[in-house]
C-alpha cells in the first residue's frame, strides 16, 4: 500500500491519506476484506501524527468503506454486490467489463470546474476543530427564537404557499421587503428590479452565464473572493487583477487596464472586501462609475458584508450612485442572518433581470418557498435592524478579542488589518512562515484558517492568511490564537535555524 | 447597452414559465403545469416537523453545509432507492440538488459540448430540452412505442450517429407521452448500451406514482457497468416548493456534481433538507405516497372517461400506468397552440405538445395533467376541450367540402 501525502498542501492530511486509500478501494486494488495496516505503523511510516491517520481511517469508516472491529483491526469492506444479486449495480467494473471512462465523457466547460477550496472548507471538518476559516456570524438567541415563532406563524397563515412551487424571480412579496432593505445602503430600487436566487453564489453562476464567454476579460480586485474568480473562469473568462490597497482597487489603473484589456465586467466588493477588509473611498467609487459607463463596461457589485459595519461612517453602495444603469448589485442573508436559507438576491435592470430569470428558471426553478415566507416576515417585523444590532455589536467585541490576543503575543514579522466591519481579519506572514506550512501545522493542532493564495487570480502578492473572528466563541479565539501562534513560533524558529534559501527554488524538470 | 453572452441566444422564454403564470388565475380549469394535489401536502404536519427541527439543531440548521447535501437525507435516500428501485446505493452514491431541473442542468454542463448528440425519447421533458440546448447539443429524438424507445431504430442511431455524448430517458410514466418502458424493453436497452460508454441519465420522478401493477425496476438497479445517472425528486411525491431532488451515481462522477454544484450555489438549503430528513423519520412517507397514489389513480380514471365520452373519434391517447399525464393526438391539421389560446378564453389551460419536440413537429399533440384537478372538474375540463376541438374538426370538414 503505497501513499503519498503533500505534506506542506492545502488539503489536510488526515484527507489526502482517506481520499488515496479510497481510491485504492474504489480501484478494485484494495479488495474486500484487506486489512489496513495498524494506525501506528501507517504513522510512522508516513512520519506523521498517530492522530491523523486515526482521523483518516474514521473518514473512510462514516463512508463505509472501512470496518472495525477491535482485535482485528480495520478491513476493507465488501462493496459489490454478489454474483446471484439479479439486478445488480455498483458501477465499479467487473473483471470482463472495465469500469466507464469518466474523464473521456466530459465536458470541455466542466473541465475547467476544478477548485475544491470551498469544499473543503464546508465539508469534512472535525468536530474539535476551531475553524477561523468559516465566513459566517453565528445568529443570537433572540433571533432564533423569533425565527421559531415566525416559522410557525407562516405555516398556520401561507402553508400551502409554502410547499408550493413559487415563481422563478422569487416571491413578491419578499422582493418589496428586500428593497426596503437596500435603503439601508443608499439604494432605491424596484421589485420588479430584484430577484431571489439561492443564494449570491446563484448570482455570480447566473451572471457568470449571461455574460460571458470564452475569452471575455472580467476584471477584479486583487486579492479577492475566490469563488468568484472560479465561476469567472469555468465560464471561460481571464481574470485580471486591479491592485488594490486599504482604499480599495486602484482606479488610477483602471482606465489604463480598460483600455488594453476591453473586459465585459469588472467584479468588485467595494464594501468591506473578502479578504482585505478594504473600504473603497468614495472618490474612488465615482472614479470606477465613471470609467465604467464611459466604456460600458458592467459593474458587478458583490455586497455581502455592507450592514456589517459596526464603526465608522457608513459609504453608500456604488448601485446607490448607479446613474447609468450599468452596476449589477448582489447581496445575501447568508452573511446577515442564516446561510443555511440558501437566500441572496440580485438588483439589476428590468431586461437583464429578465435574461437571468430565464437561466434561473433552467438552473433550479425556484429558490426553495418555505426560508423566502420566513425572511420576508423577518424584514417586515422590522426585526433585522435589531438583529444586525446586536451581531454588530458581538462581532466588534470579537474583533477586538481577536486583534488584542494577536497584540499580546507580538509574532515577529507578522501584521493584520483592523477592518471598521465585515467578518475578517487579513494577516501578512513574513517569507519565513509559508502560509501552506502554518496551515499545515496550525490543522494538527486544531485550527483551520484560509491561505491567502486562493484569493489572488494569478500570482500571489504576499504571504497572507485570512482569520474569521465571527464564527468561534469568545474561548475559542483565545485558545485557537495560542495554538496558530504556538504554530507561528516554531516554524519561524525552525526556519531561522535552516534558512529559507531553499524554498522558492524550482528544481529543473529533466 | 449589455452585450450577452452568445449562449443566451438559446435560452427561450418556456412554456413552463408562462403556465405557471395561468394557473394562478382564479377559476381556471389547468392541466397545464405538472402540479401535484394541493390538498395532499402535509401542511400541518410540517409545522411539527419544522418546529421541531429548529429546537432540536437550530444552530447547525441556519448555518452553511456540505456541498453533497446533508449526510443523514442522503442515507435515507439511499436507502429508499435500494428499498423500492432495487438499486445497491450508498449514501456516497448521492448528491442533494435544488430539484431534479438541477440535475439536468448539471448534466448538460458536464457532458455537452456545443455540437455533441444527445439521444432521447421522442416527445421528451421540456424541462430537460431547455437545460441540455443551452449546451448547444444535436438533440435525436429515438422513435418510440407504448413500451419504450424502439431497441431496432435505437441501434441503428447507436451506430450510426457520431459523438453521442449522453441518452436522456423517462423509463416511468414518462412526461409528456404518461408511457412506462416494459421490462423486457429496459433489459434491451441496457444490453444495447453495454460496452459503449454512453452515460444514461435516467430521470425518475414519476416512479413511485404507478397505479396499475409493482413498480418497475429501475434502468439504474441493472446497470453493471455504472453507466446510469440517476435523477430523483421530492417534488412529486412530497412538496414542490421545497426544491429538493438527488442525483445517484457512481462516486467517480458525483465527485464532479460536487464540483459543479459548489459553482451553481454551495449547496442546496440545509434547514429544507433537515426538515425532509425529519419528516421522514417522524412520518411513514411511503404511506403517504400510496394515499397521493390513490387520488391520482382516480383522477387518470376520470380523465379517460371523460375523453372517451367527449374527445372526438379521431383523437387517440395514452392510458397512462402512472404519473400525472395524458398525451393526447389530435387528428389532422389541428394545431393545439391555436387551440390553446381559444382555450383559454373558456377558461381550460393545458401545455401544446409541441414543445415536447426538440426538433420540432407534433403541432398536433396535447399534454393534459390530470393531478392536479378534482374529478368533477376533470370532467368539466375535458367536456369543454372536446366541443372546442369537435367544431374545429367540423370547420376542417366544412371547409374542405366546399373547395
Amino acid at each position: 500500500m503505497e501513499i503519498r501525502i503533500d505534506k506542506e498542501g492545502k488539503t489536510p492530511m488526515y484527507l489526502q491519506i482517506s481520499r488515496r486509500i479510497r481510491e485504492m478501494i474504489l480501484s478494485g486494488t484494495l479488495p474486500a476484506g484487506f486489512r489496513l495496516p495498524p494506525e501506528r505503523k501507517l504513522a510512522e511510516e508516513l512520519q506523521v501524527n498517530r492522530t491523523t491517520v486515526l482521523n483518516a481511517y474514521r473518514e473512510l469508516k462514516s463512508g463505509g468503506f472501512v470496518d472495525s472491529h477491535i482485535g482485528q483491526g480495520t478491513t476493507v469492506t465488501l462493496r459489490q454486490a454478489s454474483e446471484d444479486t439479479v439486478w445488480e449495480s455498483g458501477g465499479s467494473g467487473t473483471p470482463d467489463m472495465p469500469s466507464m471512462p469518466w474523464e473521456q465523457l466530459f465536458s470541455e466547460s466542466s473541465l475547467r470546474i476544478q477548485d475544491t477550496t470551498v469544499r473543503d472548507l464546508l465539508g469534512g471538518v472535525r468536530s474539535d476543530m476551531i475553524l477561523f476559516a468559516a465566513g459566517v456570524t453565528v445568529p443570537g438567541h433572540d433571533s432564533l427564537e423569533a425565527l421559531k415563532r415566525i416559522q410557525a406563524e407562516v405555516l398556520e397563515s401561507s402553508g400551502r404557499i409554502a410547499v408550493q412551487h413559487t415563481p422563478t424571480e422569487g416571491l413578491f412579496p419578499l422582493r418589496e421587503s428586500i428593497c426596503e432593505l437596500m435603503r439601508e445602503r443608499g439604494i432605491n430600487a424596484k421589485a420588479a428590479e430584484t430577484m431571489v436566487l439561492t443564494g449570491s453564489q446563484q448570482g455570480l453562476d447566473l451572471i457568470a452565464r449571461a455574460f460571458i464567454e470564452a475569452g471575455d476579460v472580467v476584471l477584479a480586485e486583487e486579492p479577492t473572493f475566490f469563488s468568484a474568480v472560479h465561476i469567472f473562469k469555468a465560464a471561460g473568462a481571464r481574470v485580471v487583477g486591479i491592485p488594490a490597497d486599504n482604499e480599495g482597487m486602484r482606479t488610477d489603473l483602471l482606465d489604463m487596464l480598460v483600455k488594453r484589456f476591453k473586459p465585459k465586467l469588472i467584479y468588485t466588493i467595494p464594501d468591506f472586501q473578502n479578504p482585505s477588509g478594504a473600504v473603497m473611498s468614495m472618490e474612488r467609487r465615482k472614479t470606477l462609475l465613471s470609467v465604467a459607463s464611459r466604456n460600458q463596461v458592467v459593474i458587478l457589485e458583490d455586497d455581502p458584508y455592507g450592514l456589517l459595519r459596526y464603526e465608522g461612517k457608513a459609504m453608500p453602495a456604488l448601485k446607490a450612485m448607479d446613474i447609468y444603469g450599468n452596476v449589477l448589485y448582489l447581496s445575501t442573508f447568508s452573511k446577515l442572518m442564516f446561510p443555511g436559507f440558501r437566500v441572496g438576491w440580485l438588483t439589476a435592470p428590468p431586461q437583464v433581470l429578465y435574461r437571468l430569470t430565464m437561466l434561473k428558471q433552467m438552473a433550479d426553478l425556484h429558490t426553495s418557498s418555505l426560508p423566502q415566507l420566513i425572511i420576508d416576515r423577518f424584514l417586515r417585523e422590522g426585526l433585522i435592524k435589531e438583529h444586525l444590532e446586536k451581531a454588530n455589536k458581538e462581532n466588534r467585541s470579537r474583533r477586538d478579542l481577536m486583534v488584542s490576543e494577536l497584540e499580546s503575543s507580538h509574532p515577529d514579522g507578522m501584521g493584520w488589518n483592523r477592518p471598521e466591519g465585515g467578518l475578517y481579519l487579513w494577516c501578512r506572514l513574513p517569507e519565513r512562515v509559508p502560509q501552506s506550512r502554518l496551515l499545515a501545522s496550525s490543522m494538527e493542532r486544531g485550527v483551520s484558517f484560509v491561505p491567502g493564495d486562493v484569493f489572488f487570480p494569478g500570482s500571489p502578492l504576499g504571504n497572507y492568511i485570512r482569520l474569521n473572528y465571527t464564527y468561534p466563541t469568545s474561548e475559542q479565539i483565545v485558545e485557537g490564537v495560542k495554538r496558530l501562534m504556538a504554530s507561528y513560533a516554531g516554524i519561524a524558529r525552525e526556519q531561522k535555524k535552516y534558512g529559507t534559501g531553499i524554498a522558492n527554488e524550482l528544481g529543473p524538470i529533466i | 447597452m449589455f452585450e450577452l453572452a452568445r449562449r443566451m441566444d438559446k435560452v427561450k422564454t418556456s412554456d413552463i414559465r408562462e403556465l405557471l403564470k395561468l394557473t394562478d388565475k382564479p377559476g381556471m380549469i389547468s392541466f397545464g403545469g405538472g402540479l401535484p394535489a394541493p390538498e395532499l401536502f402535509p401542511v400541518e404536519r410540517l409545522k411539527e416537523v419544522t418546529a421541531k427541527v429548529l429546537e432540536s439543531s437550530g444552530a447547525e440548521a441556519l448555518q452553511y453545509a456540505a456541498t453533497e447535501g446533508y449526510q443523514p437525507l442522503r442515507r435515507k435516500i439511499a436507502e429508499r432507492m435500494n428499498r423500492r428501485f432495487g438499486t445497491l446505493m450508498s449514501e456516497n452514491n448521492i448528491l442533494v440538488t435544488c430539484g431534479s431541473q438541477q440535475g439536468l442542468d448539471f448534466t448538460g454542463k458536464i457532458f455537452i459540448n456545443e455540437g455533441d448528440t444527445v439521444l432521447c425519447e421522442s416527445p421528451t421533458y421540456l424541462g430537460a430540452i431547455n437545460a441540455f440546448s443551452a449546451y448547444g447539443p444535436k438533440m435525436v429524438e429515438v422513435p418510440t412505442d407504448n413500451d419504450g424507445m424502439l431497441p431496432e431504430q435505437l441501434e441503428h442511431i447507436l451506430d450510426t450517429e457520431r459523438n453521442i455524448r449522453l441518452i436522456y430517458v423517462i423509463p416511468d410514466s414518462q412526461n409528456p407521452s404518461g408511457r412506462t418502458w416494459s421490462t423486457e424493453r429496459r433489459k434491451r436497452f441496457m444490453e444495447l448500451l453495454k460496452g459503449r460508454n454512453i452515460p444514461v441519465l435516467e430521470d425518475a420522478p414519476y416512479s413511485e406514482l404507478r397505479f396499475d401493477g409493482n413498480i418497475m425496476p429501475s434502468l439504474k438497479s441493472m446497470d453493471t457497468e455504472g453507466i446510469i445517472i440517476y435523477l430523483g425528486t421530492f417534488s412529486k411525491v412530497f412538496c414542490p416548493g421545497m426544491r429538493i431532488g438527488w442525483v445517484a451515481a457512481d462516486e467517480r462522477i458525483l465527485e464532479k456534481y460536487g464540483l459543479v454544484k459548489q459553482g451553481a450555489d454551495l449547496h442546496s438549503s440545509n434547514i429544507t433538507q433537515r426538515n425532509i430528513s425529519a419528516y421522514m423519520e417522524m412520518y411513514d412517507l411511503d404511506s403517504d405516497i400510496e394515499r397521493i397514489r390513490l387520488v391520482y389513480k382516480s383522477r387518470r380514471d376520470a380523465m379517460h372517461k371523460a375523453l372517451l365520452a367527449d374527445f372526438p373519434g379521431g383523437a387517440r391517447f395514452t392510458h397512462p400506468e402512472g404519473g400525472l399525464f395524458t398525451w393526447v393526438e389530435l387528428e389532422g391539421d389541428i394545431n393545439t397552440r391555436e387551440l390553446l389560446v381559444e382555450s383559454l378564453g373558456s377558461n381550460v389551460a393545458f401545455v401544446p405538445g409541441e414543445s415536447f419536440f426538440p426538433n420540432g413537429g407534433g403541432k398536433n399533440t396535447m399534454r393534459l395533467n390530470f393531478s392536479n384537478m378534482p374529478e368533477e372538474k376533470i370532467t368539466e375540463g375535458i367536456k369543454i376541450l372536446g366541443d372546442l376541438i369537435k367544431r374545429r374538426v367540423n370547420c376542417a370538414e366544412a371547409c374542405v367540402n366546399r373547395t
